[in-house]
């Protein structure tokens, strides 16, 4: 055994019986190396105060007893390191005590299997097809972070993915689609935050809800404002209406810079910047000229499709993947810029692409850009679910930001509500989400919020009293000071 | 204790892991059916916890002659013949239950159940789901469960089982907060699991605390072989907290081979036809004996390697493995694991008859807390078979008992009350009885034994046995009881080890000389109630 070290920890105790509130509790412990925070608890457990009360059994990461929140996120206690510092709290369920939390009715509402009496042993396709939805171990980290739970009436993601299960098995005998959509199947917004937390990393959004819902739409049961986005798409190739000159119409197909030639990216526009917030994007062609990128903008490109996926309508993605792609392969293009956080997703994660896709951020970090006069403001920057957790992009817009603004605040990241087909399908549960935004923007202290998603923008600019700015559009008004300083030309 | 306290019902099962979810599926067929357990279900017990497989014979070139033959040579000819007949007859039956009920289990390319080699087996028939068997057997039968009328009661700890006269009439049990409650029941499944958290390494489950040996004992129920006790060989030894975590026996089916620090494949030297593929006793044994003689890692274990495999191998059939080990900083498609034996399973237990009920009326009992399957050593896969076949056996045996008349032994149930007010004046923390326990179990009932170790631990025994645990706060008298509880099968062990003369299976007496094969012992059973304990002659 090797030697051990002490550790100070900070853990949330909370009596509902007794207590008004949760209060933290500092502890000091001696902790083997390597263990675990689990192995922590045991050790409060035992020598400092035996009324700590926290769930555990297996020990290795196979029965979903034990999640916990360590330092803000859900995590096995059984299998996560301890470290000096960190805070325990209980998942965001209802606490039956300390760090227990109340799964069993959560857990009853898990969809029962029924079968037929003659069921037969499914073939190996079949199986392989159900084996990624049960690698679940009911921890419900997934259901305590999921923000749809905390504005509709939604059972949670690992129900959907009970659900999908059941959908998939030839043995089980019940049709459950309509259940499922009972159960809140078109309330996620697909943020993915339940696969971030997940301990078996279960593709829930991808490979259980939006499959549920494409069983839904063959059923005819898709919500009808989401039908009419994918008739449009069928119609126009675009998922918004043109109501004004779209970005395609004001932009040549090269884009030259002013500075000297430093790289060259292809522009996948998306139908947001292009039909409906197209400022935002001309505003990053001003940042890319100033900083010596070639942006080619290939004029046939159409949507990526992602509202179609994202709601279960995938019957005209194979046309729409096919043109996207040759619209860019056939300019001999090898990097794609997306600035859509949803077509950059769905570039990168449902497209087979013979040429690379990166983020708007991404490229303009790798170049390194001109710093701009930093704004005298103080902003807060909103990671977009499908930059963050579709993309894994967090670090760049930061990095850009605090370049382009006196003073960078974080605010905690939580979907906006905007996603998954819920703005359009059912807005109020996105209007609930956008409001909570709001209550998170408003305790930063921030003048603006910055992000990089057009569906971000648009919907928390409608619930919040603060500008909502894209990051290219902030760093475009940092070179105009910088030029007004100067008293050069305006960019 | 007032009437409306109690809870009334025809079969009451106790425990929700495999065992007892497939009893309560089946009893629930004859009337109402309670299922407590003091976890949540799929969450406690080891079934969840099970990787590598279920034994059925399902194809033409296996027959269950063989299957029979493997499990008795395995288990040192000390099992019930009926018993283990029982278990290879209908093994593929029950893994036809789960399959029609929904299991996710792997299958071949001809769509047949797929099967793998697994240790002391002459033919590949451990049926898998990856390394998630166990898993995919509990979200199963939950699934089941959840569409079936019987009504689990959760987070409450069986603490006692209640009398009527010569019977078996329901239990008191503690919930979360340490309030009593009080379950009457025309027949009581007991279906509680192992115990070999009375050890310090032990891949157990923290619900493996031997609650139903000591339940059964108290009640007056015969247990056999409790000396046997199964040290799997593959168990974690880094980091020190998660010591002793199971590494499946499928590691070893899959091909992995165990290295000694000096690189060398030293199984050939304990068992050159079966190497890797022994039976777990001998691998346990090699693994230790490689430790003991000064060729075992800094980290006291010996290597696991499967970086000969393809890495998709690893991936698609070991990974569990693979994701638990990477989370230790262990990369096993490139880097060996450490292991060393680790207590996993006790083949002793309840004395039951082929219909699951032991010796006293009323009472019956499937899975691991029960003895006479597995003999002197079990095989590996045999383990989640047994849950089934003996689970659906015992449900329905309970769920065949006449309804009776019940009446609580108020008595019985204020003593209870008398035997949770004591802890309150406990002397020390639950947790300083259970450390010591643990220690001393592992340095004198672990694979190698005497006699001298076996008294001294014995008297280490009775000195617990006499101080109480203390008791914070209500919540805290379950700890208390499970203290007393790990005890009592700790005794059980050592006493069963003390009577059993010779080494056999799992059970080694160094300090003796066995001047005869398993198949010649002389040997039976050791057997131990609260009115006699011995062991019998070999049935010849």
């Amino acid at each position: 055994m090797s030697g051990t070290q002490p550790l100070t920890v900070r853990v949330s105790r909370f009596d509902p019986e007794t207590d008004e509130e949760p209060r933290y509790e500092i502890y000091t412990v001696d902790a083997n190396e390597g263990a675990r925070v689990l192995h922590v608890l045991h050790a409060i457990h035992d020598d400092l105060d035996p009324t700590l009360s926290y769930r555990y059994c297996c020990g290795s990461g196979q029965c979903g007893s034990c999640a916990v929140r360590v330092n803000g996120e859900p995590a096995l206690a059984c299998m996560k390191e301890a470290e000096d510092g960190m805070t325990v709290e209980p998942l965001n369920l209802p606490v039956i005590k300390d760090l227990t939390v109340d799964l069993a009715p959560l857990l009853d509402k898990l969809a029962a299997s029924t079968t037929a009496d003659d069921a037969e042993l499914p073939t190996k396709q079949e199986i392989e097809a159900i084996k990624p939805l049960r690698d679940c171990i009911e921890c419900l980290s997934c259901v305590s972070e999921c923000p749809a739970i905390t504005v509709a009436e939604f059972l949670g993601p690992t129900h959907m993915r009970q659900e999908m299960r059941i959908a998939l098995d030839p043995r089980c005998t019940d049709d459950r689609i309509e259940k499922a959509i009972e159960e809140g199947l078109f309330t996620c917004t697909t943020c993915q935050r339940c696969v971030q937390v997940c301990p078996k990393q279960i593709k829930t959004p991808g490979r259980a809800i939006e499959k549920l819902r494409e069983i839904a739409n063959r059923r005819g049961l898709t919500l009808p404002r989401h039908v009419e986005v994918a008739n449009l798409v069928r119609d126009t190739g675009r998922s918004v209406v043109r109501t004004e000159a779209t970005f395609l119409e004001q932009v040549p197909e090269v884009i030259e810079p002013d500075a000297p030639v430093r790289g060259e990216v292809g522009f996948f526009v998306g139908c947001m910047y292009n039909g409906r917030v197209p400022q935002n994007a001309l505003d990053m062609i001003e940042v890319m000229k100033r900083n010596g990128i070639r942006v080619i903008v290939p004029h046939d490109q159409v949507c990526c499709g992602s509202p179609l996926i994202r709601t279960g309508q995938t019957w005209v993605l194979e046309a729409l993947k096919k043109k996207n792609i040759e619209a860019f392969e056939s300019r001999g293009i090898t990097t794609v810029m997306t600035m859509c956080a949803g077509c950059g997703s769905t570039l990168k994660n449902d497209y087979d692409t013979p040429f690379e896709v990166k983020d708007v951020s991404e490229i303009l970090t790798e170049y390194g850009i001109e710093p701009p006069e930093p704004l005298d403001l103080r902003a807060t920057y909103h990671d977009p679910c499908h930059l963050l957790r579709g993309q894994g992009i967090s670090a760049q817009p930061r990095e850009l930001l605090r370049m382009a603004v006196r003073e960078f605040v974080e605010m905690p990241n939580q979907c906006c509500g905007a996603g998954g087909g819920v703005r359009s399908g059912l807005p109020e549960e996105a209007a609930a989400l956008g409001k909570l935004r709001h209550e998170e923007i408003e305790k930063t202290g921030a003048e603006i919020v910055v992000t990089i998603c057009p569906f971000c923008e648009f919907h928390i600019s409608e619930n919040t009293d603060r500008p909502v700015k894209n990051i290219c559009s902030v760093l475009l008004e940092g070179y105009r000071e910088k030029d007004r300083k100067k008293g050069g030309p305006a960019g | 204790m007032h009437a409306d306290d109690v809870v009334r019902c025809h079969v009451l099962v106790i425990g929700s892991g495999g065992a007892g979810a497939r009893a309560a599926v089946e009893a629930a067929a004859y009337g109402d059916t309670v299922m407590i357990s003091k976890t949540l279900i799929g969450k406690g017990g080891c079934t969840t916890m099970a990787e590598g497989g279920y034994n059925a014979v399902l194809r033409e070139l296996d027959g269950c002659p063989m299957h029979v033959e493997d499990t008795l040579r395995g288990g040192a000819y000390l099992n019930d013949a009926a018993l283990v007949d029982v278990l290879v007859t209908e093994a593929p039956e029950r893994m036809a239950d789960l399959v029609r009920w929904g299991a996710v289990f792997d299958v071949t390319d001809d769509g047949q159940v797929a099967q793998r080699p697994f240790g002391g087996q002459r033919f590949p028939r451990t049926c898998y789901a990856g390394d998630r068997t166990g898993h995919e057997m509990m979200m199963t039968l939950a699934e089941r469960l959840r569409a079936s009328p019987v009504e689990h009661v959760q987070e409450t700890t069986v603490i006692e089982l209640l009398r009527d006269g010569d019977r078996v009439s329901g239990a008191v049990a503690l919930d979360r907060r340490g309030e009593m409650v009080v379950i009457c029941a025309d027949a009581t499944v007991l279906a509680t699991g192992g115990g070999t958290q009375v050890y310090d390494i032990s891949t157990n489950s923290a619900a493996g605390t031997g609650d139903g040996y000591a339940l059964g004992y108290r009640a007056g129920a015969e247990l056999v072989d409790m000396e046997m006790v199964q040290f799997h060989p593959t168990g974690a030894v880094y980091p020190y907290d998660a010591r002793g975590r199971l590494i499946t026996e499928a590691v070893r089916g899959e091909g992995g081979v165990l290295l000694n620090a000096a690189g060398e494949r030293f199984m050939h030297r304990y068992d050159p036809d079966r190497m890797e593929l022994s039976t777990r006793d001998v691998v346990a044994r090699a693994i230790a004996t490689e430790v003991l003689e000064g060729r075992g890692t800094a980290h006291g274990g010996v290597y696991l390697d499967v970086t000969h495999l393809a890495a998709g191998t690893i991936e698609e059939r070991l990974p569990i493995m693979l994701e638990q080990f990477l989370q230790f900083g262990v990369d096993i498609r490139t880097q060996p694991m450490e292991v060393a034996p680790t207590a996993h399973h006790l083949m002793g237990g309840l004395r039951i008859t082929p219909d699951a009920a032991t010796t006293v009326p009323g009472l019956f009992a499937c899975g691991e807390v029960t003895g006479g399957v597995h003999g002197a050593n079990r095989l590996g896969g045999n383990a989640l078979a047994d849950t089934q076949v003996f689970g659906k056996r015992a449900g329905e045996s309970a769920g065949r008992a006449p309804v009776r008349v019940h009446s609580v032994d108020i008595a019985r149930v204020d003593a209870q009350y008398d035997r949770l007010d004591a802890f309150f004046e406990g002397t020390a923390p639950p947790s300083t009885f259970t450390d010591r326990l643990k220690l001393a179990m592992w340095r004198d009932a672990g694979i190698f034994r005497t006699e001298a170790g076996l008294r001294s631990l014995s008297a280490t025994l009775t000195e617990l046995s006499v101080e109480k645990p203390k008791a914070a706060a209500p919540a805290n008298l379950l700890e208390c009881c499970t203290v007393e509880n790990m005890i009592i099968l700790s005794s059980l062990i050592v006493s069963g080890a003390l009577l059993r003369r010779e080494s056999r299976g799992a059970h080694v007496r160094t300090d003796l000389e066995t001047a005869w094969p398993p198949e010649a012992s002389p040997f039976g059973h050791t057997y131990q109630s609260l009115r006699a304990k011995g062991i019998e002659e070999a049935r010849t």
